[in-house]
């Protein structure tokens, strides 16, 4: 009787499962399996400088790199007809002169790829950015916030558009005072503790002034970071690049920010393709990803040392996995640290005999894993 | 003379003759009987009634019987030629304060003022033309003329009464067994060709000639049947007809409405569903909803989905009425059962196009579901036992001929299984939900009835993820109908809707929360309905509606949670409408419906309310100012006429065009990211910026009946225009946005389409087949380019499946055993997909097609059931049927979602099928 029962049961939780359950088959129409590569045109005309373009196309393999396009001819037009060209340094990078253009004309890019196809962008208005008036931060009850205020007194910019670059000392788990090399035990010539990490900003930041009766950004919430954050630990900076945008232009990233910024989750926003402002010449149809604008910019740096947190009493290492150093007897040496991954921190001694050493995971031990030792030239 | 109208009928319009011919048959009794009754001629002046029932008894074999002494001082004059004797009797004593009544013995009984007792029981004039004055309507202590026998005359209105060539009979047709009213019935007569057909309240108002009629009454579910009468005047004839009793209850669908009953009714095309029974669904459950979706121009969102689009509108773009009230969400568990108890209903309707103007607030169709009474003699049940779901209703009277009650309840028992299974997070798994019913209906007097309609669905789903659904609706009706005269009735109507879900999570006690909505609806409507004459009908009311609405409120649950409370504010709005509409019978042939309905909507404070700076796209970016309105202050007004017309021409007795034209306003708004009805989709209504709907239809139809009008073909063709469709910016965040209209557009949209049926409604194979090309298209062009979608261009919308096919076939074994078979196609519905990645501005971003560029694989299906029905006696003591279905015969996976994961960097696409392989049920009914 019990086994009768089970038996039901189960048969009605399946009758359920249908319900709940359902089955999951692979949704491959022919488009998802052969994807098109579309060209993504990444930069701006930079008015005062160097201009930087980056050319890249749509990824559809999972592991590959970034496809980037390389080989193609960029130029800079204003609408005069005076052309400047932007030479390829690196694969796909695309960097003129440091120019002085004219902010009273309006500029386009030109772009022909080594397969022959034309692309041109708008033309669009200079921008005069105005400089940042100051960047500050404050500790709220969500973290360090950084805020960035600047202001126009010919009312003329209203629409911005932050990127930040941070940069930050920190340290590994483990100072090494040795190091191995070529099977000999050798005080550590170079500093593998203390490092600095950098990041750019990966979300887009707007702003607009276009409801105020005057063009004034003030404290607007550009960064906010955990208050324990492994970068406040030492010594945290960040550099603040403001760029002046039209009202097409801001529209775009807007959109973009949406589309992709803010997916996920029970209520998705439903997205759709955008448009940009860059065009094939030959096919109006083909999809170009992009909005090539032209300003200029104005950048400040910020900088938050930890004497300046006492509120705070700990910060995150970024090195919480790491164990206790091991010991690595004087006969293992050889074996344990010809491989780079098992680094040697100091000696260990009975009385004044060497007897072997301690020894960390190189990820807690070589901070260059994850930054760079080189001091950054702004550092102080 | 009643004889020898019918046989001018006959001569004069030949097409009748068989149906006559027919007719004479089932009342051959009645004939006979007739034919027996002597021809009186005379000129009798000022005789003295003792004078003048000493002529009669020389003219026939009848005997008088009166006393002397009461009609002293009574004189009679009338002339007449070769009558019959009844009409003779009433031609004489009409004027006169004596009464008649004639029994089958051929004696006459003559009495002084009081009249001759019509309760008399029915039987007791069974089989003999007896006539029987019918009492003025105007007179509410009387009942009215009672009429359940075929082959007697009834006679309306006293002779001499009427004030012209013609007069009115009205009444209700009701079902003898139960005393519940006939909707949507035909009543009729054939020469000359006059009809109508009854209301929802089974009521019926017919202008004809003075004169002997055969009163034809056909209807779904009961058997065909008429009523002899002889109309003097103005007069009730209440009519009693016989169930049908192998139909059970079943539910009929009307789509467009009717055509070729000898009813001039216009815009109207029936679909008659001979039991709903038969068409098979998932789990066997009875489902309205899924038969509508049979329809042609009605098309089903997705599977397991409810939601439906009629002629390519949006989902939210169907009112569906329950006895009145609007019902938000019509289904239970995600749309796989319809929240409506088959057993309690009576008639689904639904106008897709010549919308009368009583009706308003949606933009597509209206779906108006109504109850039965309830069974007005005796205690009655019925139910039904199912895999997952289980329903039980009773009925009966409260006071016997006067009121009566049904109630009927339906739930599920997944949760009582889940919790007994072993497996951990099924056991913590939730899927129920249960719904009931209840409707009173109580006839104050002859003029006076009372109705009152309960309603309340509750769903619960949960998986074994730590997310919790719970949806309720609840929804109430009182209406008091009031008759003032014989050609004119009134009804108000008091009305109440709620609506509200919660998504609770509670896993993760630092994000504990729920996420409420809520709307709620209260209206008061009065409809009027006014049988001018013959050729016109005049229907005017008014209504208002105000609605309240918790657009949203995210609440921290338990003391961890770190949630932030986030409440919108609340949205108010005041709809409110006039309408007058009158059918005009221009010709035989030609009929015209003219109507105009004026819509009035306020939205109203208290609110606030984002000012944006003008000439620039709206964003949060561009928000200047926000300005406070107070508690019923108006926020934002909107206005305008909604036009409906419609007219048919007659192009023979076989085929007729039709054509309409309606307009429609709408101001409350479904928010879906999803094409399907969610039940966490919410509503929002018209406000500063988000503009009502307005929807323009122009339809045209072509009719045509083969073999006796039991093969009807239909094309109907339509082109409507929707503006101020709503429709989402790209990227578009709808739950808690406290500036939804910068996320809103106001785009326009186009739908058109020819739809194909033929339908063969008698015999032992019955069914229909329909076809149907659609097209619906979106247009968002406002703004800069990047505010436009798809480049301004028009795109297809959610509800763009361009091909339909639907057969739904019936073959009768006999009278216990039948099939059904059902069969669906159409086009995959459209879809955005995320085509590939790039890295842009520091991020790997997804690039995304353009909006329903790309379509979802096709949707087919077949369903087939068999029905095997209890015993047929009629006095049997319980009625039961089996039903063996099997959903999705062959397994055909079609899509319920479509999903995408980003899995290493790929997109990767899934769909998800809910019924991917055949689904076997059983249910057993009963009624008792």
């Amino acid at each position: 009787m019990m086994d009768f029962n089970s038996r039901v049961w189960k048969l009605l939780a399946g009758v359920l499962l249908l319900v709940l359950g359902g089955c999951v088959d692979k949704f491959e129409p022919d488009v998802l399996n052969s994807p098109q590569s579309y060209l993504v045109v990444d930069g701006f005309i930079n008015l005062n400088g160097p201009t930087t373009i980056r050319l890249s196309r749509t990824k559809n393999k999972a592991d590959a790199p970034v496809p980037v396009e390389a080989d193609a001819t960029v130029t800079i037009q204003d609408e005069a007809g005076a052309a400047y060209p932007l030479p390829e340094q690196e694969a796909g990078t695309y960097q003129s002169a440091a120019m002085s253009l004219n902010p009273a004309l309006r500029y386009r890019l030109r772009i022909r790829t080594a397969a022959g196809k034309e692309y041109a962008s708008d033309l669009v208005a200079a921008r005069q950015t105005p400089p940042i008036d100051k960047v500050t931060w404050a500790l709220t009850n969500r973290g360090l916030q950084v805020y960035v205020s600047t202001h126009d007194d010919a009312n003329a910019t209203r629409y911005y558009r932050w990127r930040y670059d941070e940069t930050w000392l920190f340290h590994s788990a483990y100072s090494s005072g040795v190091e191995y090399v070529d099977g000999v035990m050798q005080n550590r010539q170079e500093n593998i503790y203390y490092c600095w990490g950098n990041e750019s900003s990966t979300a887009i930041q707007l702003g607009s002034t276009s409801r105020l009766s005057q063009d004034v950004v003030k404290d607007f919430p550009l960064r906010l970071l955990e208050s324990t954050s492994v970068k406040l630990g030492i010594k945290y900076s960040i550099l603040v690049k403001q760029y002046a945008l039209t009202a097409e232009e801001f529209a775009y990233w807007e959109k973009l920010k949406k589309n992709t910024e803010s997916l996920g989750g029970l209520f998705d926003p439903q997205p759709t393709q955008l448009t940009g402002n860059v065009h094939n010449q030959a096919d109006a149809a083909e999809p170009v990803i992009g909005y090539v604008g032209a300003a200029t910019y104005t950048e400040k740096r910020l900088f938050i040392d930890r004497t300046e947190l006492e509120s705070i009493v700990r910060f995150q290492t970024g090195y919480e996995s790491c164990g206790k150093p091991d010991t690595v007897k004087l006969a293992d040496v050889a074996f344990y640290f010809s491989n780079p991954n098992l680094l040697p921190l100091e000696g260990l001694y009975a009385g004044r005999t060497l007897i072997g050493y301690t020894s960390s995971p190189g990820v807690c031990v070589d901070c260059r894993l994850r930054g760079t030792n080189v001091k950054p030239d702004f550092w102080p | 003379m009643g004889q020898r109208l019918q046989a001018s009928a006959c001569f004069k319009q030949p097409f009748y003759r068989i149906i006559l011919l027919i007719a004479c048959c089932l009342s051959s009794w009645a004939a006979s009987a007739q034919r027996a009754e002597p021809l009186i001629s005379g000129n009798f002046q000022n005789l003295s009634v003792e004078e003048f029932a000493r002529q009669l008894e020389a003219q026939s074999t009848y005997r008088f019987y009166f006393d002397s002494a009461s009609v002293k001082g009574v004189l009679v004059n009338v002339r007449v030629l070769e009558q019959p004797l009844t009409s003779v009797l009433q031609q004489a004593f009409a004027p006169t304060p004596v009464r008649v009544a004639v029994d089958e013995e051929h004696n006459v009984f003559l009495t002084m003022g009081t009249p001759l007792p019509v309760t008399l029981p029915d039987n007791y004039f069974q089989g003999s033309a007896v006539a029987v004055t019918a009492e003025e309507p105007t007179d509410p202590a009387v009942p009215a003329t009672r009429a359940t026998s075929s082959a007697r005359l009834y006679e309306i209105g006293r002779v001499g009464a009427a004030r012209g060539a013609t007069a009115t009979v009205a009444g209700h047709i009701r079902e003898a067994k139960s005393g519940e009213p006939v909707l949507g019935a035909s009543v009729y007569i054939e020469g000359p060709s006059i009809g109508t057909s009854t209301d929802q309240f089974g009521y019926y108002a017919l202008t004809l000639p003075v004169g002997q009629h055969v009163l034809n009454i056909r209807g779904i579910g009961i058997k065909n049947t008429q009523r002899r009468i002889m109309l003097h005047a103005d007069g009730k004839l209440e009519v009693e007809v016989e169930e049908d009793i192998t139909a059970l209850k079943e539910v009929r669908v009307e789509a467009e409405k009717d055509k070729n009953v000898a009813s001039l009714q216009m815009g109207v095309e029936k679909l008659d569903i001979k039991t709903i029974r038969q068409v098979p669904t998932a789990f066997g459950e009875t489902d309205i909803l899924r038969v509508v979706l049979t329809l042609p121009g009605v098309k089903s969102i997705g599977e397991g989905s409810t939601g439906i689009s009629v002629r390519g509108g949006a989902t939210d773009q169907n009112l569906i009425l329950f006895n009145d009230a609007t019902v938000y969400s019509p289904s239970h568990l995600f749309g796989f059962f319809s929240a409506f108890n088959p057993d309690i209903l009576k008639t689904v309707e639904l106008y897709k196009s010549a919308i009368p103007a009583r009706y308003g607030g949606r933009l597509s169709s209206v779906l108006d579901i109504a109850t039965r009474d309830g069974n007005k003699k005796k205690l009655a049940g019925s139910g039904g036992i199912g895999l997952l779901t289980s329903r039980l209703t009773l009925e009966g009277p409260i006071i016997k001929d006067k009121s009566s009650f049904i109630i009927g309840g339906r739930s599920s028992y997944s949760d009582w299984i889940l919790r007994r299974l072993p497996d951990r997070s099924l056991r913590e798994s939730a899927a129920s939900f249960y719904d009931v019913s209840a409707h009173l209906s109580h006839e104050l007097d002859g003029k006076n009835t009372l109705y009152a309609t309960g309603y309340l669905s509750r769903d619960r789903f949960k998986l074994a993820s730590d997310t919790a659904y719970a949806y309720q609706n609840r929804n109430a009706s009182l209406k008091w109908r009031h008759t003032f005269s014989n050609t004119l009735y009134g009804v108000l109507t008091a009305t109440g809707s709620q609506y509200g879900y919660e998504v609770t999570s509670e896993k993760n006690l630092v994000s504990a929360s729920a996420l409420a909505f809520d709307l709620a609806q209260v209206g008061l409507q009065a409809d009027f309905s006014y049988f001018r004459n013959a050729k016109h009908t005049i229907d005017f009311g008014a209504s208002t509606l105000r609605y309240r609405l918790m657009p949203g409120r995210l609440t921290p649950r338990g003391a961890e949670s770190l949630i932030e409370l986030d409440e919108l504010d609340r949205e108010q709005g005041q709809e409110s409408a006039l309408y007058i509409s009158d059918r005009w019978d221009v010709t035989p042939r030609l009929a015209v419906s003219v109507g105009l309905r004026y819509s009035l909507y306020q939205a109203l404070g208290a609110r606030d309310v984002y000012q944006y700076a003008p000439g620039v796209a709206r964003s949060v970016y561009t928000i200047t100012d926000t300005v406070r309105y107070g508690a019923g202050k108006t926020i934002a007004t909107y206005h305008g006429p909604e036009y409906r017309v419609s007219l048919k021409y007659a192009l023979s007795d076989r085929a007729s065009v039709k054509a309409s034209y309606n307009r429609t306003r709408q101001y409350i708004h479904q928010l879906s990211n999803t094409a399907s009805i969610s039940p966490t989709d919410t509503w929002k209504l018209s406000d500063a910026y988000v503009r009502p709907q307005v929807g323009d239809q122009f339809s045209v139809g072509y009719y045509r009946n083969f073999r006796n009008n039991t093969i009807e073909t239909s094309v109907e063709t339509y082109y409507k225009f929707m503006h101020d469709f709503v429709d989402y910016i790209s990227g578009a965040s709808l739950l808690l946005n406290h500036h939804l209209e910068t996320d809103i557009i106001n785009a326009e949209g186009k739908a058109y389409g020819a739809e194909f049926s033929v339908k063969k409604s008698t015999g032992k194979i019955n069914g229909w087949l329909s076809y149907t090309y659609s097209r619906s298209l979106v247009r968002a062009n406002a703004g800069t380019p990047a505010e436009q979608i798809n480049g301004g261009e028009y795109y297809p919308s959610n509800f763009d499946k361009p091909h339909d096919v639907t057969l739904a076939g019936n073959y009768r074994f006999s009278r216990r055993f039948s099939t059904s078979l059902n069969f669906n196609y159409s086009t995959g519905r459209p879809i955005t997909l995320p085509l590939t990645t790039y890295y842009l501005e520091g991020a790997t971003r997804v690039f995304y097609s353009d909006r329903n560029a790309y379509r979802v694989p096709d949707y087919y299906r077949v369903d087939f059931a068999l029905n095997i029905e209890g015993g047929h006696k009629a006095k049997k003591l319980a009625h039961s049927s089996w039903t063996v279905s099997v959903y999705n015969l062959t397994g055909r996976r079609n899509p319920y979602s479509v999903y995408f994961k980003a899995q290493n960097g790929k997109i990767n696409g899934y769909q998800l099928s809910i019924f991917g392989q055949p689904i076997p049920s059983v249910t057993y009914n009963f009624k008792f």
